[in-house]
């Protein structure tokens, strides 16, 4: 696909570690971090993303290209309309094999999803976490969530037969 | 093995590497109790987290809405030794991991399978009665609609409008309960020709409490039938039923809320919404219903509120080691309990759950004799004790009163306790006379011949 089309604007971003990715207007502004810096004229020829590195910006990019809205005919950003049903499941297939990654690629995604405020990017990394929490035992969250456990074993002991409600 | 050192953070885990304001956001999202419960286990900085958020209050919150009235929740102490309950391992300690217990604890006594029971303790007023007091409120606690050869039933008073509702105002059992469904068998007026259903249109429920002090929500003594205590600028309701259809069947309906409810403070609003049934005789709307039931579980002794509303506080008290009181521990304090424990006792006692506990004492009692402290045989070491008290209150109208108890309650309590004595007598002398028991909540209603 060319990047360069007729009447579509392109968008410098730049990494910490020096990486330069040239994207869409319209998918950089997936993000309203980066929407707002356009809109207050302060995107005048790259935006430096601090905070991110090139790794986890390619697949940030990557995500908002495949959620941006899908533009008609007359070339009008078409983001109110919603997609139709093929389209939200085939997203969702796709959102379910972008999230397999190692827990620290997962961490970087949230907190890249906070700060550039991408919506959709930060409910998929919360739910997956989420999910990790609801869905497996406590030596599960703990490995898949890194997080070592300091209780000692009679305390932890305790501590499941006084809520033992919430482990039946 | 030296006790491992609390960590200050959770390094290299999820909350140092997200940071705590994204991390709150993420567990934010959690919509499970469990979940949250679950995740304090996790690990000691995580308890920490879970507690310093005050999340799993604000879930249960989410699955309760009743409990935004509390503003406190305090955890009580049989013991008064100032030091602190034996404490949040791992965990910060303080207010915050105070509440996290206590929500925990009470999270769980909601889920608890335990069977659901009518809560009606007793009658607070009804918003009309036809004929006081043959057709009182009162008769709504019998689920039979001929006692001693007369009809039972309550009746408002007639209307021309069938629009005009009508209410029936209940105490429960505890000042905090959950509820599950209420159940309304609407009155057929068996004496009139074509034999017609009294039903309502629509029926709804509130629940919450009373602002008045105690003493004033008492029997209904009188043909006004507590207009003045059952008047709705009286009550904060905290709880409002979606209205549901009622039939004009003579049946016991059940109407099944669409998710359990909590009733803080105690008391139950049946709103009867709309007329249907005229009476022949005078042409006008009137609403009856044969008996009417509240089911649910109460949470009580083990969890009990303290409203106060000019001072603007509902308090929450978590009493863990109310769990398994024997009769002797529900009548008197000892002298070595906190005040705190003494005091929520008190109004325990004071309240009107008095009755219903030592019911469920007995029956406790009965299904496992008390084995003394050498381990002989069973005896029931209460039943003096307990005697002496039920004959004291039956002499003193002012105490009756006080205690929101009846007559016919003290009989039944007497009786109980005479045949669990005898029971544990019998037992004794090797005789087997365990299943007899059921006499003592069975007494009181005669059998009832056909209404000729």
């Amino acid at each position: 696909m060319a990047t360069r089309e007729a009447g579509k604007k392109m968008i410098m971003l730049k990494s910490p570690d020096g990486m330069e990715f040239e994207v869409e207007e319209a998918v950089a502004m997936e993000s309203q971090t980066i929407r707002k810096m356009i809109e207050d004229d302060c995107a005048d020829t790259a935006i430096l993303i601090p905070n991110i590195n090139s790794k986890i910006l390619s697949r940030v990019i990557e995500y908002c290209n495949k959620h941006v809205p899908t533009t008609g005919a007359t070339g009008a950003a078409a983001s109110d309309t919603v997609a139709p049903a093929a389209l939200a499941e085939d997203l969702k297939i796709w959102d379910a094999e972008f999230i397999k990654v190692n827990r620290a690629t997962r961490f970087d995604l949230i907190q890249a999803a906070s700060y550039l405020n991408i919506k959709g990017l930060l409910d998929l990394t919360s739910q997956t976490t989420i999910d990790t929490i609801s869905d497996n035992s406590l030596e599960e969250i703990r490995s898949f969530l890194s997080t070592k456990n300091d209780y000692l074993p009679e305390e932890e002991q305790t501590i499941r037969r006084e809520n033992q409600w919430a482990f039946q | 093995m030296a006790m491992s050192k609390p960590q200050q953070g959770d390094p290299a885990g999820f909350l140092d590497l997200v940071g705590p304001d994204l991390s709150a956001c993420v567990f934010a999202r959690l919509q499970d109790p469990a979940d949250l419960a679950r995740a304090a286990t996790v690990s000691r900085p995580w308890r920490r987290f879970v507690e310093g958020n005050g999340f799993l209050k604000k879930v249960c919150v989410r699955k309760f809405p009743e409990l935004a009235v509390l503003t406190a929740a305090v955890e009580v102490r049989r013991s008064p030794d100032p030091a602190p309950a034996p404490g949040p391992i791992g965990g910060g300690g303080g207010a915050e991991a105070n509440e996290h217990r206590i929500y925990s604890h009470l999270y769980g006594a909601l889920v608890a399978a335990s069977p659901p029971v009518d809560c009606i303790l007793h009658c607070v007023g009804a918003s009309s009665t036809d004929n006081f007091p043959d057709e009182t409120i009162d008769n709504t606690l019998e689920p039979q609609d001929r006692v001693n050869n007369r009809f039972s039933y309550w009746s408002s008073a007639g209307q021309d409008d069938p629009d005009v509702p009508e209410t029936l105002t209940y105490r429960l059992v505890s000042d905090i309960c959950v509820v599950d469904e209420i159940r309304i068998q609407p009155f057929k007026a068996f004496f009139q020709i074509g034999h017609p259903i009294y039903s309502s249109k629509m029926v709804r429920f509130r629940m919450g409490h009373c602002k008045l002090p105690r003493p004033s929500e008492s029997f209904i003594t009188d043909d006004d039938d507590n207009q003045a205590v059952i008047a709705d600028e009286n009550y904060i309701w905290t709880y409002t039923s979606p209205e549901f259809f009622m039939l004009q069947e003579n049946k016991l309906q059940t109407f099944k809320l669409p998710h359990p409810a909590l009733c803080i403070g105690g008391v139950v609003k049946i709103e009867l919404l709309g007329r249907v049934q005229k009476q022949a005789t005078d042409d006008r709307y009137y609403i009856c219903v044969c008996h009417a039931q509240v089911v649910g579980r109460s949470l009580s002794p083990v969890f009990m509120v303290d409203i106060n509303d000019s001072a603007g506080y509902s308090i929450l008290k978590h009493l863990p080691e109310a769990k398994n009181l024997s009769v002797e521990e529900v009548m008197q304090d000892s002298a070595s309990d906190s005040q705190e424990w003494k005091d929520a006792l008190a109004s325990y006692r004071e309240t009107g759950h008095l009755a219903t506990a030592l019911m469920n004492v007995l029956h406790e009692g009965a299904a496992h004799p008390a084995q003394d402290a050498q381990g002989d045989a069973p005896h029931f070491p209460h039943g003096a004790a307990l005697l002496q008290e039920i004959q004291a209150m039956q002499g003193d109208a002012n105490l009756m009163q006080q205690l929101q108890v009846d007559a016919q309650l003290l009989y039944l309590l007497q009786d109980g306790v005479l045949q669990l004595q005898d029971d544990v007598l019998q037992d004794e002398d090797g005789l087997q006379a365990m299943d007899e028991d059921d006499d003592a909540d069975g007494g009181g209603v005669s059998d009832n011949d056909p209404f000729a």
